[in-house]
């Protein structure tokens, strides 16, 4: 029954899907360019976020025309919107892919700090994994695994700390001080993306109990839900 | 890094095929309509085109089922009506001189908005059509396949020669599809076809809509816009204006593709009307 | 209390319609079980199988019984077609607003409240004489036929009203034409209101007297009739036997109304049970 509107509705969890793959692809793309301070792939990183850019506006339109063509309600509309939400929050993360790039091309040249740089890889890992895990929770509906997203983004929350600290050691040397800074930037971005990962994990949530709740208050840090 | 190759994903609401490839079907030209010299419809222009599901909406009296039946000379039947302006089908004039209107209405089915299956059997029901025309060879087989493509073969496979009447009202209305796809027409035209229906009956009329359009060309008024916004790929909204002597008459406001007029509608009128806030 | 005189009206009222149908069944009890009583003597085979006689022992009804059937099937013959054809030249073909239909229309409606005597002076006036036929069954039969005429044009027209318009919209936008939807749906749905109203206008038409007396369906014939000779019906026939003075001729009239009565009851009982049976609920 209603064929055509439920292949409309995979079509669209196809499409976030792409979006996600783009998104990886995006980040992995910007932590090589930093690992290799190339600013070539930073360059390619930049022009990528168009596509990405396109696929969200694709997807944007669809959800407009299905929305006004099927009336979908219960869980087909919170389907919807959860679609709507997290398809914002992966454009967010390619544009941040393309801010860690355009500051790769502005740290190029300045002294690297080896051991940070490879700490930026491995959050850059975490990211991934996170992004991995929500999207599987949200293609399996799984609130758990949603929920686990939150002490993943913990790590990267820490790493994070542990970056500024880094860099506040780094010295005197107003090259290393500059490229610190851009650093620093680098981090909170990573830890951004962990963030809007998190985010997406909530609208899985929503999307099966109907409940919006966040799963951690940025206010008021010590009210954890599990 | 490896820049992707374009994405292709079946876009969700794009227009259905490009502009430049549609081919018509109903090529109609200010057609005005009158009854004993009153205008229902006055002045309609606009091109059917093929394999798509076009909709009319608009409200009572605006001329929908006037319309809908110019299409296929049924409104010859009516005495007292008259009908002005161009329409071709397949670029000819359906309303020639030497066009014969019995032609007309085997290429051109229509279903009606109540179930109106014959006092007959199943069987000849669906075998009356072919039998008034003369397509005679195989006429058991014509029957299974109308029943097949409207759906219904499996309910009613054992009980051919059961009365018609005794099937539900969403099996009668499946059985009058069936009955008219066994002439083997170009076009279908559907005044209304699943008011009369409950929700589930109607979900399939919906759903065989969107199988029977990849072979035919579906016209259907509906006065149901949510259905429109459902199972149309264009949509034509229909509205009463006051002409100048003070009668109404039914106007074409604006025809367009259907995710359009229920996102971003051209003309006022057409979206006052399908948010609900006319008059 | 106003309730209580409420009922007490009510009670009345009824008693009254009990009184009403007790006369009117009573009155007719009694008829038939007086008709019964002297006509059960001679109800046997002989009185179908031999003519009429002066002697009441050697009599039968033969001959009227004979001719009463024969105008029957004449009277069906002519009519059926004819009055479903008008029915359905008037329902399907004509245009309303044309003067000729409507004075059609009217007339129909007239004709059938046309005491049945008059058609005999008409009869005998244009059939009898003005065609030239004489007094014999087949001028019978067709004046019968213009006396039930109306009555079955307006049973047929009843009969294809009531087929609803969406069958023949539906058959119209398969591509029949016209006569096809006519014929193939419309009449096939008619025939049981058509086929009910055809025979209660035969059996009125079989208990006329009135009008075949005036064109002289003959009181004493004791030949079989044929289509072009004289004759005479049963219930002329059983008209005759009563103004005859002897006590058992009319116990032969007796017989002869047994014999009428039934043929009616069955033929009225027949449409009911067509009517029961096929009639199509819409």
């Amino acid at each position: 029954m209603r064929t055509t509107f439920t292949e409309e509705l995979d079509t669209l969890q196809a499409s976030l899907s792409e979006e996600v793959e783009l998104v990886l692809r995006a980040l992995r793309g910007s932590i090589n360019s930093l690992r290799e301070s190339d600013p070539d792939l930073a360059d390619e990183v930049i022009a990528f976020d168009d596509e990405v850019d396109a696929l969200y506006l694709s997807i944007e339109q669809g959800i407009e025309s299905l929305l006004a063509r099927q009336t979908p309600v219960a869980v087909d509309l919170r389907f919807v919107l959860a679609v709507l939400h997290s398809n914002l929050h992966l454009e967010r993360m390619a544009d941040l892919c393309v801010t860690i790039a355009k500051l790769t091309k502005l740290a190029h040249g300045l002294p690297p700090d080896e051991m940070l740089v490879e700490g930026f890889d491995e959050m850059a890992s975490r990211a991934e994994e996170m992004i991995r895990v929500a999207l599987d929770s949200f293609v399996n509906r799984d609130v758990a695994g949603a929920e686990s997203l939150v002490d993943l983004d913990e790590l990267i929350d820490r790493t994070n700390r542990r970056v500024v600290e880094h860099v506040l050691e780094l010295g005197g040397d107003p090259e290393r001080r500059e490229w610190g800074l851009r650093m620093i930037v680098i981090s909170r971005c990573l830890e951004r993306v962990g963030d809007h990962a998190v985010d997406i994990g909530e609208q899985t949530a929503y999307l099966v109990t109907g409940e919006f709740r966040e799963f951690t208050d940025a206010s008021h840090p010590e009210r954890v839900d599990t | 890094m490896v820049s992707a190759a374009p994405i292709h994903i079946e876009a969700l609401a794009a227009e259905r095929p490009e502009p430049g490839t549609r081919e018509v079907v109903f090529d109609i030209g200010d057609l005005t309509v009158s009854y004993d010299g009153n205008p229902a419809i006055k002045g309609a222009t606009f091109e059917v085109y093929r394999n798509f599901v076009t909709a009319i909406i608009g409200p009572s009296g605006c001329g929908k089922s006037t319309f809908i039946r110019c299409l296929n000379r049924m409104n010859d039947l009516i005495q007292g009506a008259g009908v002005e302006g161009r329409i071709l089908y397949h670029g000819q004039d359906l309303y020639g001189r030497d066009v014969d209107p019995v032609e007309v209405r085997r290429r051109i089915g229509m279903v009606f908005q109540k179930p109106n299956p014959f006092p007959k059997s199943i069987h000849d029901n669906v075998a009356f059509g072919p039998r008034v025309l003369g397509m005679t060879s195989d006429l058991d087989a014509r029957v299974e396949v109308a029943l097949k493509q409207a759906a219904l073969w499996e309910e009613v496979k054992d009980r051919l020669k059961k009365s018609a009447l005794s099937l539900s009202g969403g099996q009668q209305q499946r059985l009058c599809i069936a009955r008219c796809l066994a002439v083997e027409p170009d076009v279908i035209l559907m005044d209304e076809p699943a008011s009369a229906l409950d929700p589930i009956a109607t979900t399939r009329i919906e759903d065989l809509m969107h199988e029977l359009k990849k072979d035919y060309t579906i016209v259907i008024v509906t006065h149901n816009m949510q259905q429109a916004a459902r199972v149309a790929d264009m949509t034509a909204f229909f509205n009463i204006e006051k002409g100048e002597e003070g009668e109404r008459a039914g106007i074409l406001v604006e025809y367009d593709i259907t995710s359009k007029i229920f996102t971003q509608p051209s003309d006022k009128r057409t979206e006052d009307y399908v948010t609900g806030r006319f008059g | 209390m106003k309730g209580r005189s409420r009922d007490v009206r009510g009670a009345i009222f009824r008693l009254a319609l009990l009184v009403s149908l007790a006369v009117a069944f009573v009155t007719l009890g009694a008829l038939l079980v007086d008709v019964a009583g002297k006509g059960f003597e001679f109800l046997d085979p002989f009185f179908f199988t031999h003519p009429p006689s002066t002697d009441p022992h050697q009599a039968g009804a033969r001959p009227a019984i004979l001719a009463t059937l024969y105008i029957g099937v004449l009277l069906l013959l002519f009519t059926v077609p004819v009055g479903v054809g008008t029915a359905i030249y008037l329902e399907e073909y004509a245009d309303k607003n044309r003067w000729y239909n409507r004075l059609l229309e009217v007339n129909i409606q007239n004709l059938a409240a046309v005491p049945s005597i008059v058609y005999g002076i008409l009869g005998l006036a244009f059939i009898v004489r003005g065609l030239g036929l004489g007094r014999v069954v087949l001028a019978g039969a067709l004046i019968l036929t213009l006396l039930v005429l109306p009555t079955v044009i307006i049973a047929a027209r009843e009969a294809i009203r009531a087929v609803p318009d969406s069958i023949r919209q539906a058959a119209f936008a398969l591509g029949a034409t016209r006569w096809q939807v006519i014929a193939r749906q419309v009449l096939p749905a008619a025939i049981p209101g058509i086929a009910t109203g055809s025979i209660l206008a035969l059996s009125r038409g079989i208990g006329e007297t009135a009008p075949l007396i005036m064109i002289g369906a003959l009181t004493y014939v004791a030949f079989d009739p044929s289509l072009l000779g004289p004759f005479t019906v049963l219930p002329v026939q059983i008209y005759n036997w009563t103004s005859q003075p002897q006590e058992d001729f009319v116990k032969l009239a007796a017989t002869g109304i047994i014999v009428l009565l039934g043929m009616l009851l069955t033929l009225n009982a027949f449409a009911i049970w067509l009517r029961n049976r096929y009639e199509r609920r819409w």
